[in-house]
């Protein structure tokens, strides 16, 4: 199978590689795994309380170059919107941009999960 | 668990496997779904006989082999190719055991509505730090560390696989039980993260 430009470059020069401080109130962290292949993707946002946005956003992910691809564009989508644009990102945006094939579907639903996963994470810190 | 003997589409003799008659010599037309234990002639079962999967596994592929059709009629040329073709699958799965274990989940768990993700409690954070305390390792190169952590992983894989066995006998005397399956899932879902994971750490000798 042969993986499209896009996924290459992502997979070559991933974007926002790293990861946040996880203690910190404003940082939302997302673990979800895809049983199917092996993967395990980590997706952490940090935001601004006041505005709601997402200033900025790191991912590790241990998997194809799919998923790497699909992690390291969500968290390039997420940083600058809002919480609520973030959490209606939906996984066939990414399948589009990336022009994923029908077999690495589930990468971009993994990217989508843990966005939802660190978003969610970060409402219910700040609620504590 | 067995299923019913079919017979030779030739000579009617009873078919050890769907792809050949031993009697008369026959290859035997099939269906793609075929069930891959009918496919080596054993009882659908997690317990096989080693042995005698590999000795049909020999006699079969030395009966079905394309070179020995070359001379018959094209459609029976294609039919030891796709015959060939199907024995390699039925064999490659059924000899190991996570792979037999999936497959035979495959059969059982149809209908079922088995959730296909499950995994143990917590399993998905410790595989997440294994994965990034295996990057600092293999960037630290540090072989007796790796060599460790090497074989603790094939530790738990080992023990992994122990868990298919009694599930499978579990579940032969309770068929309606899918959470005896739903258990297997799990298992064979860690199992596929501890493979991964294995199969970052570059071989030593």
């Amino acid at each position: 199978m042969a993986y499209s430009e896009k996924v290459i470059d992502h997979y070559n020069e991933p974007k926002n590689v790293g990861s946040l401080d996880k203690s910190d109130t404003n940082v939302g962290t997302g673990l979800v795994g895809a049983p199917e292949c092996g993967d395990v993707m980590k997706l952490q946002i940090q935001v601004n309380p006041e505005t709601d946005e997402i200033v900025d956003a790191k991912f590790k992910t241990f998997g194809c170059g799919s998923a790497i691809a699909s992690s390291s564009l969500a968290t390039e989508w997420v940083k600058g919107k809002s919480i609520d644009k973030a959490m209606s990102i939906q996984n066939t945006e990414i399948v589009e941009e990336l022009s994923l094939p029908p077999v690495k579907i589930h990468c971009s639903v993994l990217a989508e999960d843990a966005i939802k996963a660190a978003i969610s994470d970060y409402k219910s810190r700040r609620e504590d | 668990m067995t299923f019913e003997q079919p017979a030779c589409q030739k000579c009617k003799s009873p078919l050890i496997s769907r792809l050949f008659c031993f009697s008369c010599n026959a290859l035997q037309p099939f269906e793609s779904e075929i069930d891959l234990f009918e496919v080596m002639g054993i009882s659908i079962d997690f317990e096989i006989n080693s042995e005698e999967l590999e000795e049909r596994y020999r006699r079969l592929s030395l009966e079905l082999h394309p070179d020995f059709f070359e001379a018959a009629p094209e459609e029976e040329k294609r039919l030891s190719e796709k015959a060939s073709v199907m024995l390699n699958t039925a064999y490659s799965t059924l000899r190991e055991p996570t792979c037999r274990a999936g497959y035979l989940l495959f059969l059982f768990a149809k209908g079922k509505n088995l959730n296909e993700r499950t995994l143990p409690d917590g399993f998905l954070q410790e595989m997440f730090f294994l994965q990034e305390s295996l990057d600092e390792l293999l960037e630290s190169s540090d072989s007796s560390a790796l060599n460790k952590m090497n074989e603790d992983l094939r530790t738990r894989h080992k023990e992994i696989e122990s868990y298919y066995a009694p599930l499978f006998k579990n579940f032969k005397d309770l068929p309606e039980d899918s959470d005896i399956l739903q258990q297997l899932q799990t298992h064979l879902n860690a199992e596929r993260y501890l493979r991964r994971l294995l199969d970052r750490i570059p071989l030593t000798d």
